[in-house]
């Protein structure tokens, strides 16, 4: 790949890591970033605000003065503690719109431009799990839904007067309490660092369209320390508790024996400690003397966002050798390119090729050599014929019948949902099935110095799905296992199932290993949706076992599929992945996890 | 010494023109100098009309902090986050709201060094041009930040609020450094407000008896925000000093949004409990 073509790829798609590699050329693009009143320097955090809550922790059920709807407040009460025995969520940072609330001895510097002595940027470093933050001061803009989200976030700074001001997108999922009290990825952060002789005032405000009515405000103290020594903060897994893998600690709606305590240790009244935009108004004090409540104002659910809405697909450099592209209406597509060739997983839409084949190119202009299909929906493989007729594998030798374009790789029954028996109407053309199919646990390539694992998991979406492995690059291109947008799609008709789902998240769990603090490392592209690590399949994981765990046990009792609709056992994540509308909405998604879990047809957790 | 009885007329006219350019000099310079002297002569701005931030209006405390110590009356003894010295404690755990009624002193925990802590409304408005008025619903309590008087009266009652002197604090002009760049080039951009309170009468920190004494200070900064929903605030940062009763600068944020008028200010008097 010609040096221009990575720089304008980059450049294009705003990836935070390739944004540094640009920075000089930023620099000198951007206006000057108006100074304000320096921040940097050593700050040691004042607890004299929520103490209780911010040092020795929380007690469960306590959301007093929390704007939050019905969906954080059920979300905190299934909320089990022993989730953090977990490997997977010991280390996890805290999030920067939480961690001014911790121990949180800070240290601010700025990263200053040699040539133009321009403020570039500024950074942060909080001692508890030492997360390091950087806040860009050069105008560059927000990378695009489709990047990754961090536990930090992606943060731009401008001066108001001293006033530092910040605006930060691209969050992890993340706490607003440590119990349990969920902020979304769909919030926007807006902070305000004011520095008043030796004290440094961090004002953040949380607007989650998930999880909160009004957005939400808090205040933070610290007092200049120029003596302050932040220790370092490895963080080591270790097995806590040894339980069958799978399992997700949690409460059962009304079966958390705890969320009484709270009040009654404080002589709260369990009203208030339930929370709500209206208990954080002085209203609320004389409202049981007489007084109206102030409604509780409730946003729509948000729209679920797109992968990329503007109708172009667009190229998102992962790591090595691997790339995503992402357009609307279709799959992702994961991409490979080297000396070899191009391998791509998932062809996404028919409608999508021209625009997809666009793209490859600015990034390799080798052969396609294979495409390997995840399912055999047609947002996947639609794309098949025509992008593999502009391909070219190499084959000859033993191989049989050398085939002039690029080879299609599948599982069979992938195969069998595309093809029909003879003398009935194809699905699809034959120029767009798999020429290369698998029946067994897994399929391995080597292509581009690189070794690939195909690996199939039965009974999932459906019953053809394929997870693909780069090791190298390390990678892994979930298909529709994953999405980041909505509810698993469970094709019941051929072969899904939520056991599967759940299943092929938890070997998906087992291939990703985090770089550093529950970030990086493996990274994931989903089927739909927003480029992943660990931590994100985490919580898709940790979800579907919940709302498995909660229909299973209505299941249990007897309770029809009405019953348990009426029951919302997803109200906690509606407003990230549910709809009302199109053609999955929250209703068909609770009817196949319910028909799934049927006695005649549901099938054991496998891991 | 010729040449100084008869300069050559060269040098006359050199001196003519230098004399002229000097006299062209000297007369802008004058009159730039008369302008700047007139300026100079003219009183400073008032306080209303330097002010760097607007304050004024109905603002409400939004209580996402401390609420079990700002929405209700905490137990005896629950002080935590406040650092509180021996002699503190001691006079926490003898709290006797009923006492405190009795003895006319119910507004206590609604004096200088928790006001702002309080759960209401403030109406902010200038007195004067030089007086910042901050009225409390909440005990109905009157504060007077005063830019012009910097001194107290050494006698004299100041009540629970104390007195309390202001100054705007602006946001400082962008300068540049360097060899000749050492000039200031623009205007403040926005600022904020300081406030130093002395001279008041003690009270509570918390509404449970937790103290501050006479001979504490508190000194407060005011800063505006404006939020990308349109939603106004002021945050006031309050930092207690008190040799009596802590062992270190007790400081707290304390937030508030903009209301649209008074609609739903709700005055109240002082409770002890």
């Amino acid at each position: 790949m010609k040096r221009g073509h990575r720089l304008a790829v980059a450049a294009a798609t705003g990836v935070a890591a390739a944004a540094v590699a640009i920075l000089p050329a930023i620099a000198q693009q951007m206006p000057a970033s108006t100074p304000g009143y320096d921040l940097s320097g050593e700050w040691a955090p004042r607890f004299h605000e929520d103490q209780p809550e911010r040092i020795p922790g929380p007690e469960i059920g306590d959301y007093l003065g929390l704007p939050i709807n019905a969906a954080a407040r059920l979300h905190a009460d299934s909320w089990d503690a022993s989730i953090l025995t977990l490997p997977e969520h010991q280390c996890k940072p805290h999030p920067s719109d939480y961690s001014p609330r911790g121990p949180a001895n800070l240290r601010i510097w700025k990263e200053i431009d040699t040539a133009s002595q321009q403020l570039l940027a500024y950074h942060t470093h909080i001692s508890w799990q030492a997360p390091e933050r950087t806040i860009w001061m050069d105008g560059r803009p927000h990378p695009p839904e489709f990047a990754a989200h961090t536990w930090q976030g992606f943060s731009t700074g401008v001066w108001d007067g001293d006033m530092l001001t910040i605006t930060t997108t691209h969050l992890k999922m993340g706490w607003i309490r440590r119990n349990g009290i969920p902020r979304s990825d769909r919030a926007v952060v807006t902070e305000h660092l004011v520095r008043h002789d030796n004290y440094l005032t961090w004002i953040i405000v949380i607007d989650d369209p998930v999880y909160l009515t009004e957005p939400f405000i808090r205040t933070t103290n610290f007092v200049w320390d120029p003596h302050q020594q932040i220790a370092p903060y490895p963080c080591q897994i270790v097995e806590e508790i040894d339980r069958p893998q799978g399992v997700v600690p949690h409460h059962l709606p009304g079966q958390n024996p705890f969320l009484g305590e709270f009040p009654a240790k404080f002589g709260v009244s369990p009203e208030a400690a339930r929370g709500g935009a209206e208990t954080t108004y002085p209203d609320y004090q004389w409202r049981a003397k007489g007084a109206p409540a102030a409604p509780a104002r409730e946003s729509d659910p948000p729209a679920v966002a797109a992968s990329a809405s503007d109708g172009d697909v667009h190229v998102l450099p992962v790591q090595g050798n691997v790339f995503m592209l992402v357009g609307t209406g279709g799959a992702n597509i994961t991409m490979q390119a080297g000396d070899e060739g191009v391998l791509i997983v998932d062809a996404s839409a028919a409608t999508l090729t021209d625009k997809v084949l666009k793209a490859i190119r600015t990034v390799s202009t080798k052969p396609i050599r294979y495409i390997v299909d995840t399912d055999a929906d047609a947002d996947h493989v639609g794309g098949n014929a025509d992008i593999a007729k502009q391909g070219a594998v190499i084959s000859g030798g033993n191989m049989g019948q050398p085939y002039s374009g690029a080879a299609i790789i599948a599982h069979e029954k992938v195969l069998a949902r595309m093809s029909a028996p003879t003398g009935e109407p194809s699905p699809f053309p034959q120029a767009a099935w798999p020429t290369d199919t698998y029946f067994t646990k897994k399929k391995e390539l080597f292509f581009n110095g690189e070794a690939i694992e195909i690996l199939h998991q039965p009974s999932a979406h459906t019953d053809g799905d394929s997870l693909v492995f780069f090791r190298r690059s390390d990678v892994v291109s979930a298909g529709d296992l994953f999405l980041t947008t909505t509810y698993p799609v469970i094709d019941l008709e051929r072969g899904g199932n939520i056991q599967g789902i759940i299943a092929g998240l938890n070997t998906l769990l087992d291939i990703t290993i985090p770089r550093d603090k529950q970030e990086g490392g493996t990274y994931v592209v989903p089927g739909h949706g927003r480029l992943c690590d660990e931590a994100d399949l985490l919580e898709y994981r940790d979800m579907l076992t919940i709302v498995r765990d909660r229909i299973q046990d209505l299941v249990k009792k007897g309770a029809t599929l009405d019953q348990v609709n009426a029951a919302r056992p997803t109200l906690d994540y509606d407003r990230r992945y549910g709809t009302t509308s199109g053609p999955w909405t929250t209703d068909k998604f609770i009817e196949a996890v319910y028909k799934s879990l049927q006695p005649a047809t549901g099938t054991k957790p496998s891991r | 010494m010729r040449s100084m009885g008869r300069k050559p007329q060269s040098s006359q006219r050199s001196q003519r023109k230098t004399s002229s350019a000097f006299s062209a000099f000297s007369a802008v310079a004058f009159s730039a100098f008369s302008a700047f002297s007139a300026a100079s002569a003219q009183p400073p701005p008032s306080a209303r009309a330097a002010a760097p931030i607007d304050l004024t209006g109905y603002w409400v405390s939004i209580v996402t902090e401390d609420w079990r110590y700002r929405m209700m009356t905490p137990r005896k003894g629950d002080y935590a986050s406040v650092p509180l010295n021996a002699a503190a404690r001691k006079a926490a755990d003898g709290w006797d709201p009923a006492k405190d009624a009795a003895s006319g002193n119910a507004c206590r925990s609604y004096g200088v060094g928790n006001i702002m802590r309080v759960a209401g409304r403030v109406h902010i408005t200038w007195q004067d041009e030089d007086t910042l008025k901050v009225e409390s619903d909440a005990g109905t309590q009157t504060r007077l930040l005063r830019f012009a008087d910097p001194a107290p009266s050494p006698s004299g009652d100041n009540g629970w609020q104390g007195y309390s002197v202001a100054r705007w604090q602006l946001a400082g002009p962008q300068r540049r450094g360097g060899p000749g760049r050492g000039r200031g080039a623009t205007p403040p951009r926005g600022g904020s407000l300081k406030v130093v309170t002395t001279k008041m009468k003690a009270g509570y920190l918390r509404k449970n008896g937790v103290p501050y004494s006479e001979k504490a200070i508190v000194t407060e900064y005011f800063d505006r925000h404006t939020e990308p929903n349109g939603d106004q605030w002021f945050t006031v940062t309050t930092v207690v000093e008190d040799p009596t009763y802590l062992d270190e600068p007790f400081i707290t944020s304390s937030h508030f949004k903009k209301e649209p008028d008074g609609a739903k200010w709700h005055p109240t008097a002082c409770r002890a409990e």
